[in-house]
């Protein structure tokens, strides 16, 4: 089972029902430990990287097949059919959200949730429509990647410092976390960044629950808005938190949301 | 002079003025604590940041998101960020890049994140710099793989043209030199006749000649070229290619010398291409030799190796030309060797031949007009006795007044073919279709059927089988035709119930010899 490794796969926790987490642009699947820990006592838990993020295979990168998300939720549909033997419960933050979305639009047997943390289904700003952002703003995050990535590229000495106060956080966390190939970094910023999914939103026929920080710079409210009412019968979930990560920031409040989801659809 | 004593300024003093910026924020990013240093850099007062501006405020659109999909996660999960690098925005406006480490801790229960800011404008550049020439040798890298790709490709094509080329002058080639023979056997009594037939029969010989150099240079360049192995005497080749040249020597006017030594020298090689090697290096020192000169062949032992040497006091090679002769379509930069016809592949098919053989080819002149030396060193055999089996070839041969049958879509290579036949005594027949063979053969009752493999409405192959059910004997000889020689085609010849394999255009010694 290939997947396995392209997608540096972990599969834990016991329980009936198996919970796939999918991480966002930019780090990996290390960011759901906060989350995941509360669920896995009851929920088999499935972690992955996307490819070209953390521990995947990165030599698997093909720039045609994930210029699209499409890419990663073909990914995403075999790794849930290889891991599942039924519907899953999918927990995707950010892009990830699209990607599970994309997924379970062709295959909505396979899932019996899908929970949406921070998702935006374009981030491009596009008449009435307020994503957030204008093209020169994605420029300006690839020249900021660029800076960033010529200290952080694969072949230098690991810039992140390490945590001596977590010592739960393992030395090949902090050299990983966050780290990839800049080119690929570089397009998959691209991909995130110029996906409009808006016109997929009603094809949607899985349970979704939408995780909405009241202050997000990637997914504003009116962002969040916008899917809960495209997608017919999604709940909407507004936590109190800054930023992108909520399930980081704020675990709490998530995790009780997710719950609540959850426990009305019997899961 | 002593310091241990002076006292030192206050901390907060040492704070605001640090040669960095520092700052310390709520986890939301709320500034609560910034120094003069980073005021300063930025332009702010103190107190348009102390709780009014978070630091991702600060930041450059870029910035902001790559702070939300990377730092505060790093800061989040590993409660430290070293070394990003981020552009400020001054207050009025432009960017001011710095390096930014960050440390989050705890405080009386509420989580702080401390900040350290460095000025990087130096650093940015160089990297700017860095980035930009890393993009141009990135750029630089694909217009260079895409325009190997595209020679490439033109080189293909350009095989594939020589190929298509040679194939196609094939064709047309046997019924010219057979009609070019037809020609040569009557006796005109015009002089000005006479003469047009030798020209005819010379020139479509030399045609024939330069097409199958042609075509084998491009099997070379397909890596299509077939060899023939065998355990042979390079003495008996070389004796007979030198008596096949005497006649062009003689005709230039050259004295020819033969030094061979008197026993057997044993190659494992195709007895064939051997002969194209010497011949062609035989016929280039005829034509690069003025009239009256003198051209010598010669084989010696060297250690391992058999070396052929062809010495002529010819028109000699520049320096400057000798690395390059051996190049496919190089000619002499002199100008000279326009003169001289042919294509310019005749020594780079010695050396394609010869290394094809595992040997070597060496080219060595003094100069213009002082004659050239060409060398070919080939492998010897580590046995050099006459190991060849002599097996009983099957009998093939039939003798005297033959029924021929050729099958050929081509009428004029069909009937030229057959009017050799009928002019050396046999009785020759046509059939342009593998249908029209098959109506014959019954009543023709052949003892040879020649065939070619691309019929129209059947392929050679097939009439062979089916001529011999309708009658043809077991003794009947089949010959097959081809335009290609390639080993598969040869197989499927044997399995067909062929004998013999000839590829156009027919060679009539070749033919004769196969009937005799």
């Amino acid at each position: 089972m290939s997947f396995l490794q392209r997608n540096n796969v972990h599969v834990s926790g016991a329980g009936d029902t198996t919970i796939v987490f999918a991480h966002g642009f930019g780090c990996d699947q290390n960011m759901w430990r906060l989350f995941v820990t509360d669920l896995s006592s009851r929920y088999r838990t499935v972690l992955f990287d996307l490819v070209g993020s953390g521990k995947s295979d990165l030599s698997l990168y093909d720039y045609d097949k994930y210029k699209t998300l499409q890419g990663y939720a073909d990914d995403v549909l075999e790794i849930v059919a290889g891991c599942a033997t039924s519907p899953v419960i999918y927990v995707g933050h950010s892009v990830s959200a699209m990607i599970g979305m994309l997924a379970a639009i062709r295959a909505p047997e396979l899932f019996a949730a899908n929970i949406m943390i921070g998702p935006s289904p374009s981030f491009m700003n596009d008449g009435s429509y307020i994503g957030g952002f204008d093209r020169s703003d994605i420029e300006d995050l690839l020249e900021t990647l660029d800076n960033n990535y010529l200290g952080w590229s694969s072949n230098m000495a690991p810039a992140i410092m390490g945590a001596p106060d977590q010592p739960e956080l393992a030395q090949e966390l902090t050299n990983s976390f966050c780290r990839t190939d800049p080119d690929i970094a570089r397009h998959f910023a691209r991909v995130t960044f110029l996906a409009d999914h808006r016109s997929d939103l009603v094809k949607v026929t899985t349970p979704t629950l939408i995780v909405q920080s009241n202050d997000d710079l990637l997914a504003p409210v009116a962002v969040g808005e916008f899917i809960h009412a495209a997608i017919s019968g999604s709940t909407l979930a507004t936590v109190d938190n800054v930023g992108h990560c909520p399930h980081l920031s704020a675990p709490g409040p998530c995790l009780e949301a997710t719950e609540q989801f959850l426990q009305k659809l019997g899961l | 002079m002593d310091t241990s004593h002076r006292p030192l300024v206050p901390i907060s003093e040492g704070y605001e003025r640090a040669p960095c910026g520092l700052l310390t924020t709520g986890i939301d990013g709320t500034i609560l604590r910034v120094n003069d240093t980073f005021c300063r850099w930025t332009g702010f007062a103190a107190a348009d940041l102390l709780d009014k501006r978070r630091i991702q405020d600060l930041l450059t659109m870029g910035g902001k998101v790559f702070h939300q999909t990377h730092w505060a996660p790093l800061l989040q999960m590993q409660r430290s960020v070293a070394e990003v690098k981020l552009e400020i925005r001054h207050r009025d406006g432009h960017k001011v890049p710095m390096l930014i480490n960050a440390v989050r801790h705890i405080e009386d229960g509420a989580e702080y994140d401390d900040f350290a800011c460095m000025l990087v404008m130096d650093r940015h550049k160089y990297e700017q710099e860095l980035l930009l020439v890393r993009q141009q040798a990135q750029r630089a890298l694909e217009e260079k793989t895409l325009a190997e790709e595209a020679l490439r490709s033109a080189d293909r094509r350009k095989d594939e043209f020589v190929a298509t080329i040679a194939h196609e002058l094939r064709n047309p080639l046997a019924p010219i030199q057979a009609a070019a023979r037809l020609f040569g056997m009557q006796n005109f009594s015009d002089p000005q006749l006479a003469w047009s037939s030798r020209v005819l029969d010379r020139q479509s010989n030399q045609l024939a000649r330069l097409v199958d150099d042609l075509l084998d240079i491009s099997r070379v360049a397909e890596g299509k070229l077939e060899m023939k192995i065998e355990h042979v005497d390079l003495v008996g080749i070389l004796r007979l290619a030198s008596e096949a040249a005497r006649g062009m020597m003689e005709a230039a006017g050259h004295t020819f010398l033969v030094d061979l030594p008197g026993r057997a020298l044993f190659v494992e090689a195709d007895p064939g291409r051997l002969t194209q090697i010497v011949g062609n290096l035989l016929t280039n020192a005829t034509k690069y030799t003025p009239e009256g000169g003198t051209i010598k062949l010669s084989v010696r032992r060297e250690e391992g190796n058999a070396t052929i040497v062809v010495r002529d006091t010819g028109i000699g090679i520049a320096s400057q030309d000798l690395a390059s002769i051996f190049g496919i379509f190089a000619q002499l930069s002199s100008g000279q060797s326009r003169s001289q016809g042919g294509l310019g592949i005749g020594l780079s098919l010695v050396r394609a031949l010869t290394e094809r053989h595992g040997g070597r080819v060496d080219v060595t002149s003094e100069g213009m007009n002082k004659g050239s030396e060409f060398t070919v060193h080939l492998p010897l055999s580590p046995v050099q006795i006459d190991s060849r089996e002599t097996t009983a070839m099957p009998a093939s041969g039939v003798a005297g007044r033959l029924r021929v049958l050729i099958v050929d879509d081509s009428e004029d290579a069909a009937l030229s073919l057959a009017t050799l036949l009928d002019i050396d005594g046999h009785e020759a027949r046509t059939a342009s279709s593998g249908a029209t063979a098959l109506e014959v053969i019954p009543g023709f009752r052949p003892d040879v059927i020649v065939i070619d493999i691309g019929l129209p409405d059947m392929s050679g192959y097939d009439l062979a089988r089916r001529a011999k059910e309708s009658g043809a004997g077991s003794k009947t000889l089949l010959i097959a035709l081809t335009g290609r020689s390639l080993m598969q085609d040869r197989q499927a010849a044997i399995e067909a119930g062929f004998q013999h394999f000839m590829t156009k255009p027919v060679d009539y010694e070749t033919l004769l010899s196969v009937l005799i």
